[in-house]
């Protein structure tokens, strides 16, 4: 296509320097995908060669059935207004990944934020272990086997007063001794 | 030579001059810092994890609280990126009206932060002005939505309802009001001695190492750095109108503050243009029931221009009615971390709360 020439340069000038795949998602928007090892290489290459300047984010996906981590790292060209998604798998278990704030200074605080909420490892990594939690004993909450409704119910009780009020559309019910309006059964999770 | 001894200081969670309820760890020799750490968790309530047993629908109602004073960027860059996912066209008087909402979610921001800008160097009166204009502006949204302060409004193929018979006029005379009003604000904060020189020359941004920081929206373009996601990626219907994107050299905070006197002028320009222009016909393109609804798998990377700079969601589906992941970037995350950080040490001691306002440090939006 026409208008996604810069895109498709893109993609095969990365994907050619480092035997990598990766696809035009749509105007703007170019995925490759790569070892973990190669990552730091990718980045450094898109922003020193490519002018791909800008870290937007690094986010993290926990894809527990596969068991791994996919990382992201989003950069921008401001040049070529197009974000380039470095994609990689790292494995679930003793998940570690190289530090990338030599490259980018912000890079730091989301791998801090990983290291907590996801328990991924940066060797090298700088900055104080606590980063939002505090005293945090339990596992990383991120993780898609941490389930927030037992943690809360076993850390908070619940409001004096409030301890029927758990399901408002039966609570109100019972209150009013009358059925479950028809509007509230539309939209009831069991329907 | 007397060698002053360094202490510790704590600034923050709670202190009239912070920005929210994040401290600032401060290694000073005198009144100079030497050293600045920023500590968050104050904040932390787990959107990000609870928005995974939400529907996609049902997530609007924490999306919108990861930064109090500005929740409508967050409504729209999802909005986007679910639309991206769920390959959603939007009307077009959706795009005018989320255009609206946008700019005078922008304005009411500029409201918050004349108050927070000019009373951290101690020029009160302003704020108290700003802040009460600025109720003018939340009428406007409780007329359109329902709500002042969180609106809930913008959704996935649209908006939710269409907007309410007199309100175009409403708006308009608002704007007026607004624009008669900013010769007075600017009067009394930028042509007052104080604010001038406690502004320049303090908190510098150095233009090479400013995208390095991860800076962006007004401390960016304060830098001399042109760069508005607005012109950068244009959405909704921002290439149909025609505004400036007003950048200063310098990079202090009386840089950064001219840059924002500039573009609340440039709001009541879209508005106007954008209400002007509004066509006639559908507001949304509505989606099936929410508690059923599913949205194809995949990931979607949305941004918007927020008051305080680029507003990033990445969004990842898996097929199923609720949101597989939700990652939310604000301009907080850097301004209020690296970049506090690297331009704290230097300055005064009395300045911190005053460069955390230039800078539009939101702390929830940091731990989310």
């Amino acid at each position: 296509m026409n208008e996604l020439i810069n895109e498709n340069n893109l993609l095969k000038k990365v994907a050619t320097a480092y035997n990598i795949k990766g696809n035009v998602i749509r105007d703007r928007r170019v995925e490759v995908f790569a070892n973990k090892e190669l990552v730091s290489s990718i980045l450094l290459y898109a922003k020193l060669q490519l002018g791909y300047v800008h870290l937007a984010h690094i986010t993290c996906i926990d894809w527990i059935e596969e068991g791994d981590f996919e990382l992201v790292y989003t950069i921008w060209s401001p040049v070529e207004r197009i974000h380039l998604f470095v994609k990689t798998r790292i494995n679930r278990v003793n998940p570690e990944m190289e530090n990338i704030d030599g490259i980018w200074d912000q890079a730091n605080t989301y791998e801090r934020e990983m290291r907590e909420m996801f328990g991924i490892q940066f060797p090298g990594l700088i900055g104080e272990h606590e980063f939002i939690l505090e005293d945090w004993d339990q596992i990383p909450p991120m993780l898609k086997e941490f389930d927030t409704h037992k943690y809360a119910s076993e850390t908070f009780f619940t409001r004096p007063g409030r301890e029927d009020a758990q399901d408002v559309r039966e609570t109100l019910s019972k209150r009013s001794g009358t059925d479950v309006p028809d509007f509230a059964k539309k939209y009831s999770r069991e329907t | 030579m007397i060698r002053e001894k360094e202490t510790t200081l704590y600034l923050g969670p709670q202190h009239p001059g912070i920005t929210g309820n994040m401290m600032v760890k401060l290694k000073v020799q005198g009144d100079t810092i030497v050293k600045a750490a920023t500590h968050v968790g104050y904040l932390h309530r787990a959107f990000e994890k609870l928005i995974e047993r939400r529907n996609w629908i049902q997530a609007f109602t924490l999306l919108c609280r990861f930064c109090v004073p500005e929740p409508d960027p967050m409504e729209l860059t999802y909005a986007r990126a679910v639309e991206e996912l769920d390959n959603r066209e939007v009307p077009e008087r959706a795009q005018y009206i989320r255009v609206i909402v946008m700019e005078l979610a922008r304005m009411q921001s500029f409201m918050l932060w004349y108050a927070g800008q000019a009373g951290s160097a101690g020029l009160y009166t302003l704020g108290q002005w700003s802040v009460g204009d600025r109720n003018y502006l939340l009428d406007l949204f409780e007329d359109l939505t329902g709500g002042r302060i969180y609106h809930m409004y913008i959704w996935p193929g649209g908006v939710r309802r269409d907007i309410p018979e007199g309100w175009k006029d409403k708006v308009l005379r608002t704007m007026d009001y607004i624009e008669k009003r900013l010769f007075d604000y600017n009067q009394i904060m930028f042509d007052n001695t104080i604010f001038q020189k406690r502004a320049q020359g303090v908190g510098i941004i150095p233009k090479d190492k400013a995208i390095e920081w991860g800076v962006v929206g007004p401390p960016l373009r304060g830098t001399g750095i042109k760069s508005d996601v607005r012109i950068d990626e244009p959405y909704e219907v921002y290439d149909k109108l025609n505004f400036e994107v007003p950048t200063f050299e310098g990079g202090d905070i009386w840089a950064r503050a001219l840059v924002r006197k500039e573009e609340i002028k440039q709001s009541i320009s879209i508005i106007r243009q954008a209400i002007d222009q509004m066509p006639e016909g559908e507001y949304y393109n509505k989606v099936p029931n929410p508690m059923k609804w599913t949205v194809p798998a995949g990931q979607a990377w949305a941004k918007t221009e927020s008051v305080r700079g680029e507003v990033g969601f990445y969004v990842v589906s898996n097929g199923t009615n609720k949101p597989y992941r939700v990652h939310v970037k604000g301009a907080a995350y850097t301004h209020g971390v690296t970049v506090l950080e690297k331009i704290l040490p230097g300055q005064n001691i009395a300045d911190v709360s005053f460069i955390m306002n230039s800078l539009g440090v939101c702390p929830p939006e940091i731990e989310r």
